[in-house]
């Protein structure tokens, strides 16, 4: 999967979940001090993310991705 | 003041007075901390613009917010950070950039945590540095300042204390609530409160030093889990107390072992020694409680009144029991009782029933009323010979309780001498407690309570008229010879230094060692012990044995040349039986003295102060009498003179049961120059003389025995 896809399905996750429209979330965005996702959120990140990419995360590092970019990165070593 | 401590200075008030402040990490989720920043910082009247910062919302409670704190265009002259630690390193990047130097950070998971957490609070510390910021916390409650000026609650605490003139520091921020809660009931009120949390940057010591200058703060209360600068705690004390006269009350928790392991998992806490912490807050004038109801107690009786002159108490009671109880809680203080005038005992004869004991403790019997006790009490406080009062009363069915709480307020209010109240009970004497706390008179629910309280307030008094004197550096010290025994024995790896050589470091620092010598044969030992001088002791040197008794390594009270050949050869020979695997270099000889009172002296090295000197009863049984007291170095003369003083043996030195007093003043020269020691010589681990043996007075004293371990 081309690492374009990966980010525009990131982005769309993160839209989902943090309820901000997924074009003006910026590539190197972090969830917390950039987009303003709550503790909940954060956690609910990852779940999405395994579900959207159909991937199994080691979740302790899954849970230590703060940006958009740690996450393309994280998730495109796992396709 | 130093470039640096004036910018911290400057940093801190506008971290106690913003004229504006950004909360970077706001939300508006109710029940949560940014939340409740905000909300506090409103409600509280805050005199100053507030600008909350959110990646998200587009305004809180009606106001703007921002993005980022640099998109606030106005200067902003404190930033609290309530955002997760996980990105707290970017918000305080930006606090950099945006140039604000006064930040708060609440927000826990760093040191405390361990691991990652401390690898952010290094983070953190890094950009403070780099731009210049001062900052509060990690991991605290938040700032209140009382101050109407200000009025700021930047804290996540219920509510806003009421203003008055206590210091509040507190290392918990748990504890903080508690504390709000206790004095609020009480209407104690507050001039700052301050939640310093993992202080990763702005210290309590800092903190100290700003209350010092503070107008509004009289008395300082300090609660610490972790001393990490003990010398430069006690010097900041030290300062404070003699330069402003306001008394530091301070609790230190972690004093068991479970105690301070509890610390230590809580936040990230180390508890030193709890004998040496007492030691040093002693040293350094602060006042050490136990509690928190303690420490109240006290810093009410310091705060609402004027510091007791003297220690002559008239106690006035409506009840036999509780004025015996309460004499005896006095004279257990220390206090004494007043013996009024003949006119106040006229007055007294006079106006009290017959049946009243009118001679101290005054009882005006149960069914007094509200004048009964305006006379007794007035009369007391007007009486020269009387230095505070203490008013307690028991609720009788006529006793007309908020009546007479009015008028103590009012008696108190015209005199400047310490008056206290204890309206025994819980129910009945309420609303007068009340009353009384309101007026700010000093109340206790118990005798023993106010008695302490009083004691306390009149030792700080006293304790503020003997100004201490700087240690003095003694010019005849021969340091370079030390240095060069104590060099080059850790050079050899060499972890304890054999009495030989030991005395060698103490005669080095002016230290009273009789003459000795060392003897590597038979024949140079007679010599020695000749030229010495009858008696005489020796012992084995070798660095292989530790303790040379058990092995027939000594042998005492050696008075003639063929005794000295005979234990010469005897040493030699059990030494070399009962170790054989031990190298002999020889036998140290020394000048026996057989008279003097046994005391011990040590330095040890305590991780959070530094080198401790310690005095007591010695001999072999110092560890079951345990008759000794710690002082951090230096040690001035006045300090040494506390620290004899200070221990039960004391009185056998001072001449007891008739005998010759000691040369103490020969001693307190010898704890100044150990002192001087410890400090110059951070080679020792630990030293110990004993039995340092104290001759009559004007007759010196001298090491008998030594140890110095590296």
């Amino acid at each position: 999967m081309k690492h374009s896809e990966i980010q525009s399905r990131v982005k769309k996750v993160i839209s989902e979940i943090i309820e901000i429209d997924a074009a003006s979330i910026p590539d190197n965005a972090n969830f917390i001090f950039d987009l303003g996702a709550d503790s909940v959120q954060s956690v609910s990140l990852v779940a999405a993310f395994e579900e959207e990419f159909d991937i199994e995360m080691d979740e302790d590092k899954a849970l230590e991705i703060q940006t958009v970019s740690d996450a393309v990165e994280f998730i495109a070593g796992y396709l | 003041m130093t470039a640096v401590h004036t910018e911290k200075f400057t940093n801190l008030q506008k971290i106690f007075y913003p004229g504006s402040i950004a909360i970077v990490g706001a939300t508006r989720s109710v029940g949560t901390v940014p939340y409740d920043i905000v909300n506090n910082i409103l409600k509280s009247d805050f005199q100053g613009i507030v600008y909350p910062v959110s990646p998200r919302e587009q305004f809180i409670s009606s106001i703007k917010c921002y993005k980022y704190v640099t998109d606030i265009k106005d200067p902003v002259d404190l930033a609290i950070l309530v955002f997760p630690s996980s990105v707290c390193h970017l918000a305080l990047e930006q606090c950099g950039e945006k140039g604000i130097t006064s930040v708060i950070i609440i927000s826990a998971g760093f040191r405390e945590v361990g691991g990652k957490g401390v690898e952010r609070e290094n983070q953190i510390r890094e950009i403070a540095d780099n731009y210049g910021i001062s900052f509060i916390g990690p991991n605290c409650l938040g700032v209140i300042n009382t101050d109407a000026t200000c009025s700021l609650n930047a804290s996540f605490a219920r509510r806003m204390p009421e203003a008055g003139n206590i210091g509040f520091l507190s290392q918990s921020g748990a504890l903080c609530t508690a504390v709000l809660d206790y004095a609020r009931a009480k209407h104690i009120g507050f001039s700052k409160f301050v939640s310093f949390g993992n202080k990763a940057d702005i210290s309590e010591i800092d903190l100290l030093y700003y209350l010092k200058d503070d107008p509004q703060t009289k008395v300082i209360l300090l609660y610490l889990e972790e001393i990490s600068d003990g010398p430069g705690l006690i010097a900041a004390a030290k300062n404070i107390i003699n330069e402003s006269g306001k008394p530091i009350l301070a609790i230190k928790s972690g004093r068991t072992v479970e105690g301070a392991s509890a610390a230590a998992s809580h936040t990230g806490s180390l508890a030193g020694s709890d004998e040496i912490v007492g030691a040093a807050f002693e040293q350094a004038g602060i006042i050490r409680c136990d509690h928190i109801e303690g420490m109240f107690n006290i810093a009410i009786a310091m705060t609402y009144q004027e510091l007791p002159h003297n220690n002559r108490i008239a106690i006035i009671t409506n009840a036999g029991g509780p004025g015996v109880l309460t004499t005896d809680a006095v004279i257990h203080e220390g206090l004494r009782l007043a013996e009024f005038t003949p006119e106040t005992t006229e007055i007294f004869r006079r106006n009290l029933p017959k049946t009243a004991n009118i001679k101290n403790p005054v009882d005006v019997i149960g069914d007094a009323r509200a004048d009964r006790y305006s006379i007794a009490v007035s009369h007391a406080m007007k009486d020269d010979g009387v230095d505070g009062v203490f008013v307690i009363l028991t609720p009788q069915s006529m006793t007309d309780i908020e009546t007479i709480a009015r008028e103590i307020c009012a008696v108190a209010a015209d005199y400047k001498k310490p008056l206290y109240a204890s309206f025994m009970g819980e129910a009945d004497v309420a609303a007068g407690i009340d009353i009384l706390q309101r007026h700010k008179i000093p109340h206790y629910s118990l005798p023993e309570s106010m008695s302490r309280a009083y004691s306390r307030a009149y030792r700080f008094k006293q304790h503020l008229r003997t100004a201490s004197r700087p240690a003095p550096v003694f010019d005849d010290i021969d340091i370079s010879r030390a240095h060069a025994i104590l060099d080059a024995a850790i050079k050899a790896g060499r972890y304890y230094l054999p009495e030989a050589e030991a005395v060698q470091v103490l005669e080095a620092y002016g230290l009273p060692v009789p003459a000795h010598g060392v003897a590597s044969s038979e024949e140079e030992a007679v010599a020695l012990a000749g030229k010495i001088g009858f008696p005489v002791v020796m012992k084995v040197v070798s660095d292989d044995i530790v303790h040379k008794f058990d092995i027939g390594g000594v042998i005492l009270n050696i008075t003639t040349a063929d005794e000295a050949g005979d234990a010469f050869r005897s040493i030699y020979g059990s030494v070399s039986e009962k170790m054989p695997e031990a190298v002999i270099k020889g036998v140290f000889i020394s000048r026996m003295i057989s008279e003097g009172e046994e005391i011990i002296l040590g330095i040890k090295r305590d991780p959070s102060f530094g080198p401790v000197i310690m005095f007591g009863a010695g001999g072999i049984f110092v560890e079951i009498c345990k008759d000794v007291n710690f002082r951090v170095a230096p040690v001035d003369e006045r300090t040494a003179e506390e620290m004899i003083k200070g221990v039960k043996f004391s009185a056998i030195l001072s001449g007891a049961r008739g005998r010759v007093p000691k040369d103490i003043e020969s001693v307190k020269k010898v704890i100044q120059r150990l002192s001087q020691l410890a400090l110059e010589c951070p080679h020792i681990k630990e030293l110990d003389i004993n039995p340092l043996l104290v001759l009559d007075e004007k007759n010196g004293c001298y090491v008998a025995d030594t140890k110095i371990m590296l």
